[in-house]
């Protein structure tokens, strides 16, 4: 069942028994009492399963035991039975010669009078977990489904799910989905028709990606048929089968409205059900059968805001914190709805700080004309909060109406009067929010730098604030009186000053205010320059010696550039891409909205690293530079919690090569740096007599172009790339998503190439003259990721979609091709090997 | 796929296993080391009851002195699996009595053992009703119901129960005295902002029975709330009684509520489980009568000195009273010495939360009673200025006082046999999360 538990010797906690005397002394107790019938010998047996069981439980290995127990099992003791199947269950995996001591009994115990004690040993024998035991399923599963019993059956069913996951083709071949569905349609009781529905949707999901036959039965399962039929039985089912039917009905698509309408009104009572996860699963129905109709939606939206509170406020905070969740999503998709609604999201004090955040974020959405005086009188009360991480949050949230607001005018006399409450992190959470507004209201400046003036830069630690702080002061310097004195103070102590965006914002206030008042800031901006001159941090360092040079070229240029006028900020920008939005609304009821990611980014492992760099294709759109954010990559060491069954599930099919097994996620540079420039090379190595088909084609294709068509065969349509593609980060996530890899290949990058590779860019700019556009790169000496994509020229619209990494130090770049012909993707591929052969030559 | 739990674990504050579950074998044994070492060893407790460590991500909520930790790999249903928690805690404390705590566990794991394999299968739920799987799981663990052995108490039909078709009652129950006891149970929540305005306030209600009745009895429910009336005296075509009728908000069934049958004719009509049970919840948020007002004046006089007084009025009938009233002020961590004047009750400073706890046990309606203290604060140099006050909190139970103004208009049961029954009806208001700002 389970993955060994910790060995002994892991759990040395002094009151727990050490392990192997206690074990060998269980052992013999065990046998002494096996074949004994003597009254009361089940008693002593229970004491004995029971020790054997809470050593289990704690982490102690007894599996040594594991034939005594077997010998034990003999009895008619239902309580015995249970735990001696638990112990059977948990151990059977690592011990499977052993576990063949079980099938016996197991069997026996399959054609025991009693249901309970024939499901019972069904259940426990589809959870031995043996892959080489699985012949000794089949029989019985399939009795079991056939059970007079409905309790077998329900068993049965999950049973066939279990065997699925030890030999899926065993399972598939004993034809057991087909019978589930059988029993599904035609089943008295609801329980075996939820396990039937749920057993189906997951091999059927599973399999899909592997038969036509599989995705199509997928398809069946959200037929009108099937759903209308399941549907109508709904108030049989128990609350929990009743959340798998409605999770069922969300992906179902109607074919019109009046099938929208039946669907909601047989559903609408489910509203009031006292379990809040079928409540749940209503309203993630009821959205997406609206999806297509505006204003049916917004109904709905009105219709579950009452369940929705309800939920909130009953039950635990974690119940409340999940629900708060979806609402919170919603809120997010339709503030306007829940503008009259504010009042239940003003946090209670005795709320945990997760609640009062979620709150704190609705409260800040929904603020509109006609509300925001109240939200931010409660905000402001919030900003006194004993739990410091609410109290900034708090804050940020006033500001951040303030900047989605028209009249902003009391709210900046609220953010000006935290300044005066004299507590360290209020102080600086406002001073960012200031700067902030000033970027968008400069017409306010008068106000506030009446106020900011009289801060005391000491009191200020934080660098973020900090940085403001400075920013004020040399933005407006003209206005503030001490501005150069308070800046020469600070530039005074700049060795102390630890963080270099502080220094940064530094040297520019100094400039800025140098231009504005020259005689009193030159002899700071000349300590600030040398100052700045000698420091470390590279991009100080630069930063002041282009100053510096400019200063020196032409000191009114220098103003124009380091001192524009500036045009005032009117939209800060979004943060999540409306697409990413939208996926997580599509995985309503789920994990997906508690994270606020869509699921592929927290559970799929092939995707998780490459749309980490997708995410950065937002920026990207944004204008920004994705190669100074530089990936996350300590979920590498955090991987290494999942078992090795799933590493190898994961590492099996996108990689083949001998050495692929150890290589699971294909971009855990950190961790797996060695095995990946090995297998690189293994790789090439492997694939080296491939190499000359390519070249075959290629010339092929050449042949064609000069109108010498030697082959009869129909040659490969030659291929021209279109320098003007384009293609938003949107599509190329979900073409990525979707599409098949068509090649996977290992090529090798001109030492030149490396050499000129110092930044991703270089690399960018030389794909780029040749068609092929980068959307996303990333990485660190000497590992470099890209993704890549091109369109063919003429015809229709055909990308190519690439994955490429390049490892400087072995010179080889791995490449991943996805294109939406497939049928062409050698010939893109020999296009692309050959520009990245020839990098660093041009 | 809802929930596809993958494990499930029990551990106690230590984060010494009590309980583990494994269900599916993609999670590693290692788990509880990485909730222990990701989670419980550092600041993130308490700070979000959902969390991704690697590829799995952590559900958990801590019940007395148990964490109950759910491991999925998937995308998980969180709400389901929050419910499942809290329904399978239910569920022990039935078994238990009571209580459920690290004791309870140790003393009953392999009860639990056995509870865990038949409310989920390989990650998904089955059946959690109590009355259900009381029927073959029993603490003492005697033989199955369906052992064809003779034993003492035959269970027909017992197949079709155990899988839920008919979830939450078993025929053939038999009670020499047929009683019904029904508890409206509400608790009324408060925000005042400090300058005596209402900020927020709102009433959550529970509707709980007990029931002993005899055979499959019918039973009908009918209250004063909005709808329910104004349908009746349609049906009746009768124009509505003078008297106060309630809006609820939002109401919430047991499953055993004929739910087409409240949305088509609006009266609560059910078969109710033997014994104790939730019938309904509701949610209300207009006409709120609140028990109590709170009248705090605090001042803060120089650095090291305070003024605090506090006037509490009942504001319910007089023939009424509240009992084990608590109205807890905040005051600074630096209180060093406090005096008080109360006119009924007894106040004390408690330095363990720091607040100053006034507890008066028994107060009746319509009358006023009033705290006044003084405090006296070490001077320090750390807080300069500001105390930000934290709300002043009350706790309090009002028997036969319901702040909605809800009431039972009558309470029908039926049964073929026509046997009579004794029903009993009780109310009461407690506070829920009751503060006023000061």
């Amino acid at each position: 069942m389970a993955p060994p538990p910790a060995p002994p010797q892991k759990s040395p906690s002094p009151s727990q028994p050490s392990g192997k005397s206690e074990v060998s002394d269980l052992k013999l107790q065990l046998r002494q009492l096996a074949g004994s019938r003597a009254p009361g010998a089940d008693d002593s047996k229970r004491d004995l399963f029971k020790r054997v069981i809470s050593y289990m439980t704690v982490g102690i290995d007894v599996s040594a035991a594991f034939s005594e127990m077997v010998m034990c099992s003999a009895t008619s003791d239902i309580v015995l039975k249970k735990m001696c199947y638990l112990y059977v269950g948990n151990y059977a995996r690592c011990h499977p010669d052993l576990a063949l001591l079980t099938i016996n009994f197991l069997q026996k115990d399959c054609h025991d009078e009693d249901p309970m004690i024939r499901g019972l040993a069904l259940r426990s024998l589809c959870s031995l977990r043996v892959p080489n035991l699985v012949e000794y399923l089949v029989a019985p599963l399939g009795a079991g489904l056939k059970d007079g019993s409905s309790y077998v059956r329900m068993v049965a069913a999950v049973g066939v799910l279990k065997l699925y996951h030890i030999s899926a083709a065993t399972c598939l071949d004993s034809d057991f989905p087909a019978v589930l569905k059988s029993l599904m349609l035609t089943d008295p009781d609801a329980q075996v028709v939820a396990n039937c529905l749920f057993v189906l949707q997951e091999i059927w999901n599973l399999e899909a990606n592997k038969s036509e036959e599989a995705s199509r039965e997928r398809e069946t399962l959200l037929s009108k048929k099937i759903v209308y039929y399941i549907l109508n039985r709904i108030k049989e089912f128990n609350e929990w089968a009743q959340c798998l039917v409605l999770e069922l009905v969300a992906k179902y698509i109607p074919s019109d409205t009046d099938d929208i309408f039946d669907i909601m009104n047989l559903l609408e009572d489910r509203l009031q059900h006292a379990n809040g996860a079928v409540v749940l699963a209503t309203i993630k129905v009821f959205l997406h059968l609206t999806m297509s109709m505006t204003d049916v939606h917004q109904q709905v939206y009105e219709r579950i805001k009452a369940p929705l509170l309800t939920l909130v406020g009953s039950g635990s905070s974690e119940q409340s914190y999940a629900v708060l969740s979806h609402l919170h999503l919603l809120v997010m998709r339709a503030p306007m709805l829940f503008s009259s609604d504010y009042k239940h999201f003003y946090c209670q004090f005795s709320d945990p700080s997760y609640v009062k955040k979620l709150k704190l974020e609705m409260l800040t959405a929904i603020a509109n004309e006609s509300n925001t005086y109240e939200i931010v009188t409660e905000l402001c009360e919030y900003a006194g909060n004993v739990d410091v991480p609410i109290a900034r949050e708090s804050i940020r949230a006033v500001g951040k109406i303030a900047l989605q607001q028209y009249d902003v005018n009391a709210i900046v006399d609220r953010l000006l009067q935290f300044l005066e409450m004299e507590k360290d992190y209020v102080t600086a959470e406002t001073l960012v929010l200031v700067k902030d507004l000033l970027r968008k209201y400069p017409q306010w400046s008068h106000d506030c730098i009446a106020v900011v003036g009289n801060i005391s830069s000491k009191n200020v630690q934080e660098p973020k604030a900090k940085a403001a702080l400075i920013w004020m002061l040399g933005e407006y310097s003209q206005d503030m009186p001490d501005a150069p004195y308070i800046l020469e103070s600070l530039i005074e102590n700049w060795d102390e000053e630890n963080a270099a965006e502080v220094r940064l914002h530094l040297l520019t206030a100094a400039m800025k205010c140098f231009f504005k008042r020259p005689p009193e800031t030159q002899k700071a901006l000349g300590a600030a320059l040398a100052a700045g001159l000698a420091d470390s941090h590279q991009d100080v360092h630069d930063r002041a010696l282009f100053y510096y040079r400019l200063l020196q070229y032409d000191v009114s240029v220098a103003e124009r550039v380091v001192n524009p006028p500036k045009q005032a900020v009117s939209v800060f920008a979004d943060t999540q891409s409306s697409e990413i939005k939208d996926r997580i609304f599509d995985e309503f009821n789920s994990l997906s909205v508690v994270y606020q990611k869509p699921s592929y980014m927290f559970t799929d492992k092939e995707h998780r690293e490459p749309f980490e760099f997708s995410e950065e294709i937002g920026n990207l759109s944004l204008g920004q530079e994705p190669v100074g954010n530089s990936p996350r990559y300590d979920e590498s060491d955090k991987d290494l919690l999942l078992s090795t069954s799933e590493r190898e599930e994961n590492g099996g099919p996108s990689t083949n090569g001998p050495a692929a097994s150890g290589y699971s996620a294909p971009t855990d540079y950190n961790s797996s740096l060695v095995s990946l420039s090995s297998q690189t090379q293994s790789e090439t190595a492997i694939s080296d007599p491939g190499m000359p088909k390519y070249t075959s084609q290629m010339t092929l294709a050449i042949d064609d172009l000069l109108g010498l068509s030697v082959s009869a065969a129909p040659a490969p349509p030659s291929l021209k790339l279109n320098p003007k593609a384009a293609l938003d980060p949107g599509t190329f996530q979900r073409k990525w998503g979707q599409l098949a890899v068509s090649i996977s290949q290992d090529c090798s990058v001109s030492p030149q190439g490396i050499a000129a590779l110092t930044t991703p860019q270089a690399l960018i700019r030389h794909m780029q003259a040749n068609s092929i556009q980068c959307i996303a790169s990333g990485g660190q000496s000497p590992n470099f990721k890209f993704f890549f994509f091109a369109q063919k020229l003429d015809g229709p619209p055909l990308f190519f979609l690439v994955e490429c990494i390049v490892n400087t130090s072995s010179a080889k770049a791995q490449v991943k091709i996805k294109a939406d012909d497939a049928t062409a993707s050698e010939a893109f591929f020999g296009l692309f090997q050959s520009a990245l052969s020839k990098f660093g030559v041009l | 796929m809802p929930v596809a739990a993958s494990a499930i674990y029990f551990l106690n504050l230590r984060g010494d296993v009590l309980i583990n579950r494994l269900y599916r074998d993609d999670v590693g044994g290692n788990m509880v080391d990485a909730f222990r070492t990701h989670i419980m060893q550092t600041k993130e407790l308490g700070t979000c009851p959902v969390r991704q460590i690697g590829g799995c991500s952590f559900l958990y909520m801590r019940i007395s002195n148990v964490y109950i930790v759910i491991v999925v790999s998937k995308n998980a249903n969180v709400a389901c699996a929050f419910k499942f928690v809290v329904e399978a805690v239910a569920l022990f404390k039935s078994y238990f009595g009571g209580a459920f705590d690290e004791d309870a566990i140790r003393n009953n794991f392999v009860l639990i053992y056995e509870l865990l394999d038949e409310i989920m299968d390989f990650g998904y739920p089955q059946n959690l009703a109590p009355e259900i799987l009381k029927l073959y799981i029993t603490q003492e663990g005697v033989r199955s119901p369906f052992s064809s052995k003779p034993s003492d108490k035959p269970v027909p039909n017992a197949t079709l129960q155990v899988t839920g078709a008919v979830g939450w009652r078993r025929e053939g129950l038999l009670y020499k005295k047929n009683e019904v006891f029904l508890d409206i149970v509400e608790s009324v929540n408060l925000l005042m902002s400090s300058k005596g305005f209402v900020l927020r306030c709102d009433v959550t209600g529970k509707i709980l029975m007990k029931c002993f009745l005899s055979g499959m009895p019918d039973l009908k429910l009918g209250l004063n709330d909005k709808i329910g009336l104004e349908n009746e005296s349609q049906l009746k075509s009768r124009p509505i009684k003078s008297g106060k009728t309630i809006e609820l908000d939002d109401v919430t069934f047991h499953q055993c509520v004929n739910l087409t049958r409240f949305n088509s004719e609006k009266t609560v009509s059910f078969v109710p489980p033997d014994g104790e049970f939730e019938l309904m919840k509701y949610r209300i948020t207009e006409g709120v009568n609140l028990p109590f007002r709170v009248l705090p004046t605090i001042k803060e006089l120089g650095r090291t000195r305070m003024e605090v007084n506090v006037k509490v009025k009942s504001v319910f009938g007089a023939k009424m009273f509240a009992l084990g009233v608590v109205v807890k002020v905040p005051v600074p961590k630096q209180t060093a010495k406090t005096s008080f004047q109360v006119t009924s009750g007894r106040a004390k400073y408690n330095a363990s939360i720091d607040c100053l706890v006034w507890k008066i046990r028994k107060f009746p309606g319509q009358t006023e009673s009033t705290m006044s203290a003084e405090v006296e604060l070490i001077s320090t140099m750390a807080e300069k200025k500001s105390w930000t006050r934290p709300p002043i909190q009350m706790e309090f139970q009002v028997p036969m006082f319901t702040a909605s103004g809800l009431r039972v208009r009558f309470l029908k049961v039926w049964e073929k046999s026509g046997y009579n029954t004794v029903e009993w009806v009780r109310y009461i208001t407690k506070a829920g999360s009751y503060e006023i700002r000061c």
